[in-house]
């Protein structure tokens, strides 16, 4: 090797170096890191109680907010070019971001707040073995029923099938959900669904529409006509629970034989953004405790934050998280990653009910 | 003679480069997204096109199906709302006094609302603790709840025949404002009672009006899917409600843009037969 190669090889060492050292956050004080970030998200997630951390530590940081309607909405902007830093899919719809290579691996030594998130939690941002995505917020899906107009209970997801409910059952509007569910309730392995089981699942989930009232949305949609008394037993996050507790509606939240499902949310850095330290900071403040309060209080979600979650002492809530009963959390199902393929079949699938005669 | 010519462009070519941009453009992409065998890789990466989509379109028949019922809901909901604004326009247009701007912009007045708004507000009249039924109960007519009221395609019907009814008016008032009153005033002096007058004179020369309204109703509302989402119910979803979903439930925009291209060719080709139907240009000349 020359003298000249030498210094080369030496030259760019220490380039990548300092590239290193940019990229790690910089020893700055926080109240002097300035900049913006572009952060895309669900509707109501952009209100500062949910980022209030990174508010209150980056006061010269700006944050600007887009908003996705669904996991499909934000993977589609996402692969057609956005240029959001950061974006907030669930459970389910992750592996795709990886395959196309929309997605920053996270370097979560430069987290402060990752000791706090268990490792479960961990395991789900992780895709082929990196780390992706840093879980959020989580919760359950159950069975959510009216008491006084099904006294005899809920035990299975089957009562959103059930006639003897006919007009006052309301599904959520989405395919992979409904295979889901199908799958609990027959048993099928959700990961490896064959064409004969989801054609069986379709004409299941068509007989069921003459039985559903309508499929909902959002969850204020759902909410409204659950305390108004139209529909009796639904496909329902926690957070619908909560909320519908606090208002007094006589409610419950079904501990399905089959099990709950349980979903988390997560938050990953678009790759080649040029804000990768000011995003690996928002991430950080985002698993901070302040924030992952008003997650819990505010929107009745779990978060990823083992201190935040056990130091609930609401009883509505400790309620809604069956904090005092582990047995419904072993007994949950996660949602497992879709491929390409089964997106396709089973959004197809679910368009094919809607269209159904 | 004076050159017209820049005049011409300058006034042209701003509506041109508008509609290149944001209209022809958008729809040459939706036409090319359309022939993408699915959206794996980068959106704008090169791809084989081929006519896969519309296989698998034409492959399922409930489609194809649902875009007949979506286009027959257009026509019924066109046809009231024309037949209902009729009057409405004939009354402004010929019982018109000191009043006639207020009622105009009484008629006008739903539109300072948002759309969303005025399509919510029938979930609270057509619901089953709804406006009508607690009145219905009060009265002592029913015992229960009429639950058919809401979530079904006849309340996405009535809702939008009422969504459209005052901007269906405004066509037709204009094409009643431009008739020559003298020709009433000879009708009436040569012996023809009010009936005659207006099925031979009002109407025949409101026609274009009338027409130019069944099809600014007709056409959006063939794609429609806001109002089936909030009041149609499971069974009510509507063939822009499938299009809406392939975009933004299922990440699976070439099989969207293979429903709406269906969509539109049909659109135009029922628009094609209706014209020679009514023949619209003898109409217009």
């Amino acid at each position: 090797m020359s003298i000249r190669t030498r210094m080369t090889v030496v030259l760019a060492g220490a380039g990548a170096l300092a590239l290193l050292a940019s990229c790690a956050p910089a020893p700055v004080a926080p109240g002097e890191v300035s900049g913006t970030l572009t952060v895309l998200d669900w509707a109501g997630y952009d209100a500062p109680d949910f980022w209030i951390d990174f508010q209150t530590t980056y006061p010269n940081a700006t944050v600007n907010f887009e908003i996705g309607a669904s996991d499909a909405d934000i993977y589609s902007k996402m692969a057609a070019g956005d240029q959001a830093d950061i974006f907030h899919p669930y459970t389910g719809w992750l592996q795709f971001y990886v395959d196309e290579g929309l997605v920053e691996e996270i370097d979560t030594s430069a987290l402060t707040n990752w000791d706090q998130v268990p490792d479960s939690f961990k395991a789900i941002g992780q895709i082929n073995g990196r780390q992706y995505f840093i879980p959020w917020d989580w919760g359950f899906t159950s069975v959510l029923y009216r008491t006084d107009m099904v006294p005899t209970g809920v035990d299975s997801w089957a009562a959103l099938f059930d006639p003897a409910y006919a007009g006052h059952i309301s599904m959520w509007d989405d395919g992979p959900g409904a295979v889901t569910i199908s799958s609990y309730v027959h048993g099928y392995d959700e990961t490896a669904i064959t064409a004969e089981q989801l054609e069986a699942i379709k004409q299941e989930w068509i007989a069921q529409r003459d039985l559903n009232l309508f499929y909902w949305a959002g969850e204020p949609e759902l909410i409204d006509a659950m305390a108004g008394g139209d529909v009796w037993v639904a496909y329902a996050w926690q957070g619908a629970y909560a909320t519908l507790l606090g208002q007094g509606i006589p409610v419950a939240y079904a501990n399905p034989s089959e099990g709950r499902n349980s979903w988390v949310g997560v938050y990953g850095i678009r790759k080649g953004t040029t804000n990768l330290d000011l995003a690996q900071r928002f991430l950080d403040a985002k698993l901070a405790p302040a924030t992952g309060n008003n997650v819990v209080n505010l929107f009745y979600y779990g978060h990823a934050n083992q201190a935040v979650m056990s130091g609930i002492t609401d009883a509505t809530l400790v309620d809604a998280f069956s904090v005092n009963d582990p047995g419904v959390l072993e007994r949950t199902n996660f949602t497992p990653n879709l491929t390409a393929d089964q997106r396709d079949a089973w959004t197809g699938m679910w368009a094919e009910v809607k269209a159904a005669p | 003679m004076l050159d017209r010519r820049p005049t011409f462009w300058a006034l042209t070519l701003p509506p041109l480069v508008w509609l290149g941009a944001f209209f022809l453009t958008p729809l040459a992409m939706m036409a090319a997204f359309s022939t993408r065998p699915d959206l794996r890789g980068r959106l704008m990466d090169p791809w084989v096109p081929s006519l896969h989509q519309y296989e698998v379109l034409l492959s399922v028949p409930s489609y194809g199906r649902l875009l007949a019922i979506s286009a027959g809901l257009a026509f019924v909901v066109a046809l009231c709302a024309t037949v209902l604004a009729y009057p409405v326009a004939y009354y402004l247009a010929f019982r018109k006094g000191r009043r006639t701007g207020t009622l105009l912009i009484l008629l006008l007045l739903p539109f300072w609302t948002s759309y969303l708004l005025r399509v919510t507000a029938w979930k609270f009249i057509l619901g089953s603790s709804g406006v009508l039924n607690s009145l219905l109960l009060y009265l002592g007519w029913i015992r229960e709840p009429i639950e058919a009221l809401l979530y079904n395609r006849q309340a996405v019907a009535i809702t939008l025949v009422y969504v459209w009814i005052p901007f269906a008016a405004l066509p037709i008032l204009a094409a009643l404002q431009r008739l020559d009153p003298s020709l009433l005033e000879a009708a009436a002096d040569l012996g023809a009672p009010p009936v005659r007058r207006f099925l031979r004179i009002v109407l025949p020369l409101s026609l274009p009006g009338v027409l130019g309204t069944f099809f600014m109703v007709f056409i959006p509302t063939v794609g429609e899917y806001v109002t089936p989402l909030l009041v149609g119910g499971s069974r009510g979803s509507l063939y822009g409600n499938i299009i809406q979903d392939f975009f933004t439930k299922a990440a699976n925009w070439p099989f969207g843009s293979a429903l709406s291209m269906v969509m539109l060719v049909t659109t135009l080709a029922l628009l094609a037969v209706a014209v020679r139907v009514v023949d619209l240009r003898r109409f217009i000349e």
